[in-house]
């Protein structure tokens, strides 16, 4: 099995392309941009398209084009762009579109810095754009899972047709670690009769998102709803870590779930029976794990580079009061100090 | 001599055009200016915060609304009776791509707005992408040289031919190695009554690579050998343009230059060069360069 030292945004490339994915759309941004210069380089020579958009609307909506065309499509923003790009992603939502869109967040908001957060949590999770719709959220926490989750967004985009983010950010996007390649290119073998290929079979097609009477639009929008229920039946995925017997769970994805992994093993050492629950999908949130926790009576802190907005999720899902937060945003990395000390004053 | 209205110990790299370019710019306008900037390499280098290298009134916009911006301010000054100069201040990226639609609506609604473009001919800030105003055959990290490609596919979009389009009363061209040439066209644009527009050609020591005691030359030579002549619109009407005596031919330009290397190595270098020259001799002669 290859395995090569690679940085987090060139593995996203690497998934990608073992996906099948044929066509990237992209705008340059710090920290992402590394993901388009990777595009720019290999899809020409794999005879798969890439094109610099004029704008982040522009790079969206190219998306949203070939995509209506049964393509796979990537796009990769950042911060201010993935705010650009919330008009093109809720026509994909309401149109029914698979896409793959990787976050590398950066610190906000407005231009921010270009260090690390994990601030674009509500805007990923909870929709972003406007009306009921969510995307499929996939959260990375090392290099090879930013090659292997971009890959499986690919899948899940297209089992719902729905838009898939991979919200990563800033240090996963840049940080070099070994990455064993796919031992091949994955399955491709979803339906896109649904599409609009120019021919006749698919000339009765429609991809809109426009539904002018009232009655239909609810419709539309209660079966879109169906779906997310479903996506919340089927495709959750977390890791848990040392929760067998844990007493206090930190609940923590992506870059900052590395560090509160070691604090999880330093607290083990004094003694202190704690845990790691990791979400590896953020849309579906791992509720039902979090209620069986809580049924046990364990105590929950959230462990995030943002104000808490995953605590909301935890609170919601376990019915606890308090579930405390661990944080720091504006581009710092969260201490491993101060993830013991909070894991030994809640326990 | 008086301060400028740019300080000292802004972040930009040695060797790099754009400040020198503000600088001219502010001292021409004076301190009765407010600037508005896109989010760029200008923006980025001179105000760190709490740090600010502006000794003038300089608000920072996202990078495709700075025209819009610029606007609301002009409207705004209006409604208060206040005379300012209002210069908007954007890398090409931001001027020729993102925010093409907001320089559009502010040309035609004709704010009396002087949008000043410093084009280095790519994303800098960014790491070197290409835009829209990047040059044929340029390499950039997203028009990579090699095996398929021999750098960026297409030409330079004409800008100051959109502006003209929208009939800004006054567009002129300028360069940073031309600071009495640039400096009267500023003088002159902020004198009309509606918007105008002038673009710099900045070359950029990152993205360009060159050495940093090179600018200057880099930079004239681009007018000397035709592939940037200075020009100016009045009312849509080529004005006064900088004649070239004896233009040089483009290789002495794109030699000096690590993102044409590939052009002198790879086999069909040769004829892309070529093609390079057939766009310098087609502005001479579009523009009467030579008497």
């Amino acid at each position: 099995m290859a395995s090569q030292l690679m940085a987090g945004n060139s593995a996203v490339i690497v998934g990608a392309m073992y996906a099948g994915c044929d066509c990237f759309f992209g705008y340059p941004i710090t920290p992402a941009s590394e993901i388009l210069h990777e595009a720019s380089r290999f899809f020409p020579m794999a005879n798969r398209k890439f094109v610099q958009a004029e704008s982040e609307e522009a790079a969206i909506n190219m998306v949203y084009g070939a995509a209506s065309a049964g393509h796979r499509v990537l796009a990769a923003s950042s911060g201010p762009g993935m705010s650009l790009k919330q008009e093109g992603i809720t026509y994909m939502a309401g149109a029914e579109l698979p896409c793959v869109i990787v976050d590398i967040c950066r610190a906000g908001p407005g231009l921010g810095n270009i260090g690390p957060e994990q601030s674009d949590y509500n805007q990923a999770c909870k929709g972003g754009g406007h009306g009921c719709y969510n995307n499929i959220v996939l959260a990375p926490a090392s290099v090879q899972e930013m090659c292997d989750l971009t890959a499986r967004a690919f899948d899940c985009a297209f089992k719902y047709r729905n838009p898939a983010v991979v919200l990563a950010d800033g240090v996963l996007g840049h940080m070099v670690e070994p990455l064993r390649f796919p031992e091949r290119a994955l399955d491709q073998g979803i339906e896109t009769a649904w599409a609009v290929a120019g021919s006749a079979a698919t000339r009765k097609n429609m991809i809109t998102s426009i539904f002018l009477d009232f009655d239909e639009l609810e419709t539309h929008n209660l079966k879109l709803q169906k779906k997310y229920q479903r996506i919340k039946e089927s495709e959750v995925a977390f890791e848990g870590y040392r929760l067998d017997d844990a007493e206090v769970v930190a609940v923590s994805y992506g870059i900052s779930s590395r560090i509160a992994r070691s604090a999880v093993d330093a607290a083990r050492k004094d003694g202190i029976k704690a845990g790691l629950l990791r979400p590896i999908t953020l849309f579906p949130f791992p509720a039902e794990e979090i209620r069986r926790l809580a049924g046990r009576g364990c105590k929950f802190i959230s462990v995030e580079m943002s104000n808490g907005q995953m605590r909301e999720d935890i609170r919601l899902a376990s019915g606890c009061e308090p579930v405390q937060l661990v944080s720091r945003y504006g581009g710092n990395l969260i201490g491993l100090d101060q993830i013991i000390e909070k894991i030994r004053e809640v326990a | 001599m008086e301060k400028s209205l740019l300080a000292p110990g802004h972040r930009a790299c040695a060797g790099c055009a754009m400040p020198t370019t503000i600088k001219l710019v502010l001292d021409a306008a004076g301190p009765n200016t407010i600037v508005v900037s896109p989010t760029g390499c200008l923006e980025v280098t001179t105000t760190p915060f709490p740090e600010s290298a502006w000794c003038v009134p300089w608000i920072h916009s996202l990078f495709e609304n700075a025209a819009a911006v610029a606007s609301g301010v002009e409207v705004m000054l209006k409604r208060r009776c206040k005379d300012a100069n209002v210069i908007v201040i954007g890398g090409d990226g931001s001027t020729l791509d993102i925010g093409m639609g907001s320089n559009s609506g502010m040309f035609e609604r004709g704010h009396k707005v002087l949008y000043v473009c410093y084009d280095n001919e790519a994303y800098m800030n960014t790491g070197v992408q290409r835009s829209g105003s990047t040059p044929f055959c340029a390499n950039t990290t997203t028009t990579p040289s090699g095996k398929i490609s021999l750098g960026n596919p297409r030409p330079k979009k004409d800008m100051p031919a959109i502006a003209v389009a929208h009939r800004v009363p006054y567009v002129a061209t300028a360069s940073v190695a031309y600071p009495v040439d640039l400096r009267r066209k500023v003088k002159k644009a902020l004198q009309v009554s509606g918007p105008s527009y002038i673009q710099v050609n900045a070359p950029c020591i990152t993205g360009w690579t060159f050495d940093a005691g090179t600018m200057v030359e880099i930079a004239r030579l681009a007018v000397e050998t035709g592939l940037w002549p200075l020009v100016e619109w009045e009312n849509g009407v080529v004005g006064q343009v900088k004649k070239v005596t004896r233009p040089k031919p483009v290789d002495e330009y794109l030699k000096l230059q690590g993102r044409y290397r590939h052009l002198f190595k790879m086999p069909d270098g040769g004829e892309m060069l070529k093609q390079i020259q057939a766009i310098a001799d087609a502005n001479i002669a579009k523009y009467r360069l030579v008497d």
